[in-house]
């Protein structure tokens, strides 16, 4: 049966684990300052994939990008020191969280298909009873966002 | 199947969950011969490793027989007796090419937790927290092993079930932790914690030429284990003052590479212990880091310390003025298994290293919240309790 109060819970969780991305404690992690919102936004996500540059085109490219279509730009580039290939993304306009969560999950699964063929499916697993409590699923809703979340 | 489940803080429960299934095409299925407790689970059942969900499989540490193979797997077949790497690999992104297999760009489903945390996302590690993958744990009838070609081996004939299980994470944390840190033939060797890791990084240290070992704890039990298994010299903490007796043992110098294989919930005796405790306790801190501290002003100048032991986020009062000064190498990192079970098993198969006697304990996996129990507190010499599911 739904549960607002537990769908909320839900949901904050993964408006929490983005928000936690950009906090800055003092005291904890970087001392520099924060970027605004605009330039955050509009920074080039990026991957390094090993593989030869040869093997990723910007006209021939992993479907999950390929998903995202005309909205985002992508550069290919050799990465220095034998590390493989850069793939960068960024939107053409100003994007939402929920864009740049899909540009995020979609590098990175691009990154798996280029390196190991596939990407790595979890559900089902195997798991005990769930106990629907907030904080449970304040948890879920974290892992929901975790693909989508990140310093990427 | 019955698995291990994790309810809530300081609860266990033994549960009848779904089998797993292969998802992918490079997983196996294994049916679970052996699996342990780790002293890294503890920090899970005390809370102080987050992202646990009520329900969640754990144990990372095991050893099976495979019995069902995804339609990529290569190098294992159904019948196979492998040991498997506790944490999850791809084998085909620049970190696992380097044999650096924790850091694995590809095995951890959930990177924008860890990302947040540290700035990086590691790779996955089965039957631990949500932050790293949340995969089902071993404690259980089966398990679900992704990338198994590279996680798993075939254990040799002449290798028991009892002694193999310990290379898919004791040793071969033990092994990254001797090898990273630097430890050179004709070294001296101290190691913080008696636990089976600590016990295996001075059996190690020793293997690859180390002159004198040793080892600080205070238990009287893991300490024994430690003179008549290891080789080691012991030190008991709590009636001795471990700086100084390293200085009196080594000729004034102290060690040339200190390992630290406690982790996040050192005890301490005295003020300090305590206060470190509470600074915990209230979540001012989220790691008590006193053997790391300690390793730090034991050590020789320019020598080497290395944290083995698990750390969650932030510590305080930590030397760092010594590390700087003294000219000191730091370094931490969880354990590349891959790098490392090969030459376990040829050394286990050639008697060098035994582990037996860890498993103190082994029961059957409905005993697993008893086991843990023992475990925690140290109770009737428990090193490691060991289920046969």
């Amino acid at each position: 049966m739904p549960n607002p109060l537990l769908d909320r819970a839900a949901d904050l969780g993964g408006t929490l684990l983005n928000r936690l991305q950009g906090l800055k404690l003092p005291g904890v992690g970087t001392a520099s300052v924060s970027d605004d919102p605009e330039r955050a936004a509009r920074r080039w996500r990026a991957v390094t994939v090993l593989c030869s540059p040869a093997d990723v085109r910007v006209d021939d490219l992993p479907a999950p990008l390929v998903a995202l279509g005309s909205l985002v730009e992508v550069r290919v580039t050799p990465a220095p020191g034998d590390k493989g290939t850069e793939i960068a993304a960024r939107y053409r306009a100003t994007p939402s969280d929920e864009e740049l969560g899909r540009l995020r999950a979609a590098l990175r699964a691009s990154k798996q298909l280029l390196e190991t063929g596939e990407v790595l499916r979890m559900d089902p697993r195997p798991h005990g009873e769930r106990k629907q409590t907030p904080q449970g699923r304040l948890l879920d809703g974290v892992v929901a966002n975790a693909k989508k979340e990140g310093v990427l | 199947m019955k698995a291990v489940t994790w309810t809530g803080i300081n609860q266990l429960s033994v549960e009848d969950v779904p089998e797993p299934q292969i998802l992918n095409d490079h997983d196996v299925i294994l049916k679970v011969r052996r699996t342990t407790t780790c002293g890294s689970d503890l920090h899970l059942l005390s809370g102080y490793i987050p992202f646990m969900r009520a329900g969640d499989v754990i144990g990372h540490e095991f050893m099976g027989e495979v019995v069902e193979v995804g339609k990529a797997v290569r190098e294992r077949k159904v019948g196979d007796r492998v040991v498997v790497a506790s944490f999850v690999s791809c084998g085909n992104c620049w970190y696992c090419r380097q044999e650096m297999y924790s850091l694995c760009d590809n095995s951890n489903p959930n990177p924008g937790i860890t990302e947040g945390l540290w700035g990086q996302s590691i790779g996955g590690c089965i039957g631990y927290s949500h932050a790293v993958g949340g995969y089902a744990g071993s404690h259980a009838e089966y398990v679900r092993v992704p990338y198994a070609d590279v996680g798993s081996f075939v254990v040799p004939d002449g290798v028991s079930d009892d002694r193999a299980l310990f290379a898919s994470d004791a040793a071969s944390t033990a092994f990254t932790g001797v090898d990273l840190g630097g430890v050179r033939p004709g070294d001296t060797v101290a190691v913080w914690g008696a636990g089976g890791v600590g016990q295996l990084a001075a059996r190690i240290s020793a293997i690859v030429g180390a002159a004198q070992v040793f080892v600080v704890d205070r238990l009287p039990e893991r300490l024994e284990q430690a003179r008549t298994h290891a080789g080691a010299e012991t030190i008991d903490y709590t009636t001795t003052d471990v700086a100084a007796e390293l200085r009196e043992r080594t000729g004034g110098r102290g060690p040339d590479v200190c390992i630290e294989a406690v982790g996040m919930e050192a005890h301490a005796p005295g003020a300090h212990g305590v206060y470190d405790q509470v600074k915990q306790q209230l979540r001012l801190q989220t790691d008590r880091p006193t053997a790391v501290r300690e390793a730090v002003m034991a050590c020789r100048k320019g020598g080497s310390v290395f944290t083995l032991g698990v750390f969650a986020s932030m510590v305080d009062k930590f030397p760092l003025g010594a590390i700087m000064n003294k000219g000191l190498t730091l370094r931490g990192a969880q354990v590349h298994g891959p790098r490392y079970i090969p030459r376990l098993l040829e050394l286990m198969e050639r008697d060098e290293l035994v582990t037996e006697h860890l498993a103190t304990h082994v029961m059957p996996l409905s005993e697993a919240p008893r086991g843990y129990e023992l475990f925690k507190e140290k109770q009737d010499g428990c090193v490691r309790a060991v289920f046969t599911p």
